[in-house]
């Protein structure tokens, strides 16, 4: 694999742009994607919002100071268009956060990407009563399998507090499930 | 070591011998139990056959388009500005000099009328393109803070909408 500095370079470089970005796509595709996808929960909105994150990487690439890493950076930004987009769905609905969230749970049954049973589909709507930020520590901790230091740095939150929100989205989580 | 003549409670042969081996059979046992949880270990999401396989080829069809459609605008951009400066003095001689029936300005807009577009029309801007055309210079404070928010209201609000209070990342060591 290239390094992110070497890569950070190339992309930075007229000449050689086009061939790093096509590199840059092919390393964070999935990762993103699955990333988005948990986010959106719909498969057509994580298309969307995976291609405008990786336009606003592209465009912005130039302004990347590297204080950070790349791939935190990069999770940022498709943190903040996913959030963003699920912003502007509820706005064009004209309807609140909440009831946005319960609607995407409810779509899920009838969408042929998601193949989960009743326990998986308990599971989206025990996520959907967690705080945005409590239900990405869980996701990044649990189904992408994120390192603390790694969700940190994305998240800009220290360690310590993640522990502290992981353990509890755990604990709501299973005592929601338990619930008939 | 002395032995404890009082003691009338035995224990099974080799008892001891093995209690470390036991032990560490039971941590084991319990931190496999931890794990095995009742959160599933899938979602359950999937994505269509080859999705990912052609992922890259519309990324970067769809940069390709961006590119072109930036490069498009930019020659008309300045013809833009002076034809609507051009068009600002026209309308201006011709507001100043003509006395029409029934002249429309900027004022005659009542401010409802004003608020009604801005509720009716889906404006669609996220906070990135707000921030990119409204400069910080012109954001005054007040306008995005409501000065008079009470310590009460304060609490009340954190009480009703923070369950978490690690999630406020207080520096505790700012009130020591």
């Amino acid at each position: 694999m290239i390094a992110e500095e070497t890569l950070v370079h190339e992309l930075k470089q007229k000449e050689s742009q086009a061939k790093a970005f096509e590199v840059l796509v092919n390393t964070y595709k999935e990762r993103l994607y699955w990333h988005i996808r948990r986010i959106v929960l719909d498969h057509d909105d994580a298309d969307d919002v995976l291609q405008n994150t990786f336009i606003k990487v592209y465009k912005n690439i130039e302004g990347f100071k590297g204080d950070s890493k790349l791939y935190s950076w990069i999770y940022r930004i498709a943190t903040n268009e996913s959030l963003t987009f699920l912003k502007q769905k509820s706005k064009k609905m004209g309807i609140g956060d909440e009831e946005l969230k319960t609607k995407m749970v409810e779509n899920l049954q009838s969408d042929v990407y998601f193949e989960g049973d009743e326990i998986q589909l308990k599971l989206q709507k025990a996520l959907a009563t967690l705080p945005d930020r409590q239900k990405l520590v869980f996701t990044m901790k649990y189904f992408q399998e994120m390192k603390y230091e790694e969700i940190s740095e994305v998240l800009e939150t220290s360690v310590g507090a993640l522990k502290a929100s992981y353990h509890l989205a755990v604990k709501k989580i299973e005592t929601y499930l338990k619930e008939d | 070591m002395k032995k404890d003549k009082k003691n009338s409670f035995n224990t099974p042969d080799g008892y001891f011998d093995s209690f470390h081996e036991r032990l560490m059979e039971r941590i084991n046992e319990e931190e496999v139990g931890q794990r095995e949880s009742l959160i599933p270990k899938s979602d359950g999401f999937s994505v269509p056959d080859g999705y990912f396989g052609g992922l890259t080829e519309k990324v970067l069809s769809q940069v390709e388009q961006k590119e072109v459609k930036v490069i498009s605008l930019n020659p008309y951009k300045k013809f833009y500005y002076s034809a609507a400066a051009i068009a600002a003095v026209f309308l201006l001689i011709f507001g100043l000099t003509w006395k029409t029936d029934a002249p429309v300005s900027f004022e005659d807009l009542a401010n409802n009328e004003i608020d009604a577009y801005f509720e009716t029309n889906e404006m669609d801007m996220s906070t990135y393109e707000i921030a990119e055309v409204v400069s910080l210079e012109e954001v005054e404070l007040n306008n995005v803070l409501t000065p008079e928010v009470g310590e009460e209201h304060i609490l009340e609000y954190l009480d009703e909408n923070v369950e978490d209070i690690n999630e406020l990342n207080l520096d505790y060591s700012d009130y020591e």
